[in-house]
């Protein structure tokens, strides 16, 4: 069977005006099947955001490429749809504006797209803030409202970008649950990029490990929890024992970094 | 009494700032009946009353309504032809690379130079009709709205026009979904320093060169020494820009509804 994801060799170099080429990703390769939910973790800068960008078709590589479902990715496309850092929401539109964006954009007509992004909305739990603004929102709600809205275009891939690195820990423990039931449900292929060892550990199929920049694969461990999760599953030897195995390869890539990070370039 | 503490109390800037400049106007009434002006100064004197009398007798004869339409004319048709000028360039300036790079030595320069020294030449063009008033306008009022839609789209959100295009947009669309939207605040100080350079282009150019219009009036009345009738002018002008100021604010607050209490009064 064809995997929805295959990046191979995957290279890009940045090159900004009047300064320095920074070679972000370098012969990245990594095969994503459908309906995995696949984490990525890495030490800052290694280049984890720039290969979502890349997936999400809005760069492109100077060597290698992906494809999905055995076709290259060229541009941005409606299998696609991401979950920004910062939640990317748009200041000026009420949730349901922000929600109905990715529908608007494709010329849907008002009221099927008003009808589809308020069944999104009661999903994530929001429909009393319909017509709210983003910033009368907290960062949970603003974050779910990302989450709406990435999935209203009934994407097959969602790529998150750091989704809960802005919120308080408990809102994230309860974002990272409602977050495996949506996945569970809408059985869509997720790539997931984080800083914290222990969301990763707990949400994913599989762990990505990247190398410090340039980055690519380093390691790949496969955690073999069961599904569906639960939030106890955290205080099991097991889950200490994988968290302490991700945590010992990221460290090497840490080290390399501090150390070696003027001498690299 | 109480009610009437009660009732200070609430109106409190509106009766200091009314008061006083009520206070103002009853003083300069009164100057004539305390002082005996020497000869040379009562010529250029005039009083509030004076001037209330010259503005009664300005309107039954028709004139103020004819000079004000004129000036008028001039503001709102240079004006509006400086936003539809300005603005699209504005924006096609800050999202076009060749573009910014062909008409900014262009804008920069004119810019930098006092666009009434272009109206003898304007008046050479257009003559002393309204058209040489509404070119003067024109380029006083497009700078303003053309720089500060492009600081505007200059300053977008990067991340914002990745999230519209992650969705497929295309430049028109990101245009119009986050772009625009972006610009607004800015558009509207520009818009606020245009209608500045709007008026001071009337008056100017009335001063100059013209037969009709308010800041004719105001010229040919000094001219004249009809002290009163220059009064009602320069009253009207004031009351103009107070009222267009009032607009803008509210166009503001109207279009910055979503943002956040504490960032409304740039
Ligand atoms: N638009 C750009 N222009 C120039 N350099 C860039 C650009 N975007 C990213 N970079 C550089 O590429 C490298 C990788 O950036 P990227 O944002 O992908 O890292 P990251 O792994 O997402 O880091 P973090 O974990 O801190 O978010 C960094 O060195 C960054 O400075
Ligand atoms: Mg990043």
């Amino acid at each position: 069977m064809v995997p929805c994801i295959q990046a191979s060799d995957v290279t890009l170099t940045f090159r900004p005006k009047d300064r320095e080429a920074v070679t972000a990703i370098n012969g990245l390769t990594l095969e994503v099947a459908r309906g995995e939910f696949v984490s990525i973790v890495g030490p800052s800068g290694c280049g984890k955001s720039t290969f979502l960008n890349v997936l999400l078709g809005l760069l492109k590589p100077d060597k290698g490429e992906i494809q999905l479902n055995g076709k290259r990715i060229s541009g941005p496309g409606e299998e696609r749809a991401m979950v920004f850092q910062e939640f990317g929401l748009l200041p000026w539109r009420t949730v349901l504006a922000n929600v109905e964006l990715g529908l608007e954009l494709k010329g849907v007509a008002a009221d099927t797209r008003r009808k589809r992004a308020r069944g999104l909305i009661e999903l994530v739990g929001l429909t009393a803030f319909e017509n709210h603004y983003p910033h009368e929102l907290s960062g949970g709600m603003k974050q779910r409202v990302g989450l709406a809205r990435a999935l209203v275009t009934e994407p097959e891939v969602l790529l998150m970008d750091e989704p809960f690195a802005a919120l308080d820990a408990q809102t994230r423990d309860l974002m990272q649950t409602e977050l495996l039931q949506i996945w569970d449900r809408a059985k869509k292929t997720v790539i997931f990029v984080t800083h914290s060892i222990e969301e990763a550990a707990y949400l994913s199929d599989r762990v990505v490990i990247m190398s410090a920049r340039p980055g690519k694969v380093k390691e790949v461990l496969r955690i073999g929890l069961p599904r569906p999760r639960e939030y106890e599953m955290r205080l099991s030897p097991g889950f200490n024992e994988i968290k302490s195995r991700i945590w010992s390869t990221l460290k090497e890539e840490l080290v390399t970094r501090i150390g070696g990070d003027g001498a690299q370039r | 009494m109480r009610a009437l503490a009660n009732f200070y109390r609430e109106r409190e800037p509106a009766i200091l700032g009314g008061g006083f400049i009520l206070s103002l106007i009853l003083a300069w009434q009164s100057v004539p009946s305390l002082v005996s002006l020497p000869q040379g100064i009562s010529l250029f004197f005039t009083t509030p009353v004076e001037v209330i009398k010259a503005f009664h007798q300005l309107v039954v004869q028709n004139q103020i309504q004819s000079h004000f339409y004129v000036s008028a004319v001039e503001f709102i048709v240079g004006l509006a032809l400086a936003i539809l000028v300005g603005l699209p360039l504005g924006l096609v300036m800050g999202r076009s690379k060749i573009l910014d790079a062909m008409l900014d030595p262009f804008v920069t320069a004119f810019n930098a130079t006092p666009r009434l020294i272009f109206l003898p030449l304007l008046i050479l063009w257009f003559g002393i009709g309204i058209w040489s008033k509404i070119t003067i306008v024109f380029v006083g009022a497009v700078f303003p709205l053309l720089i500060n839609t492009y600081e505007g789209v200059k300053n977008v959100d990067r991340v914002l026009v990745n999230v519209v295009r992650s969705f497929g947009a295309n430049e028109w669309q990101t245009m119009k979904t986050v772009v625009l939207p972006n610009s607004v605040p800015y558009i509207v100080v520009g818009l606020r320093l245009a209608i500045g350079r709007a008026l001071l282009g009337v008056v100017v150019g009335e001063f100059f060169a013209a037969s009709r219009g308010l800041g004719y009036m105001i010229a040919n009345a000094a001219t004249n020494y009809k002290v009163d009738v220059v009064f009602v002018g320069v009253t009207i002008f004031m009351g103009l820009s107070l009222i267009l100021t009032y607009f803008v604010k509210k166009l503001e607050s109207r279009l910055s509804r979503w943002r956040p209490e504490t960032a409304k009064n740039f």
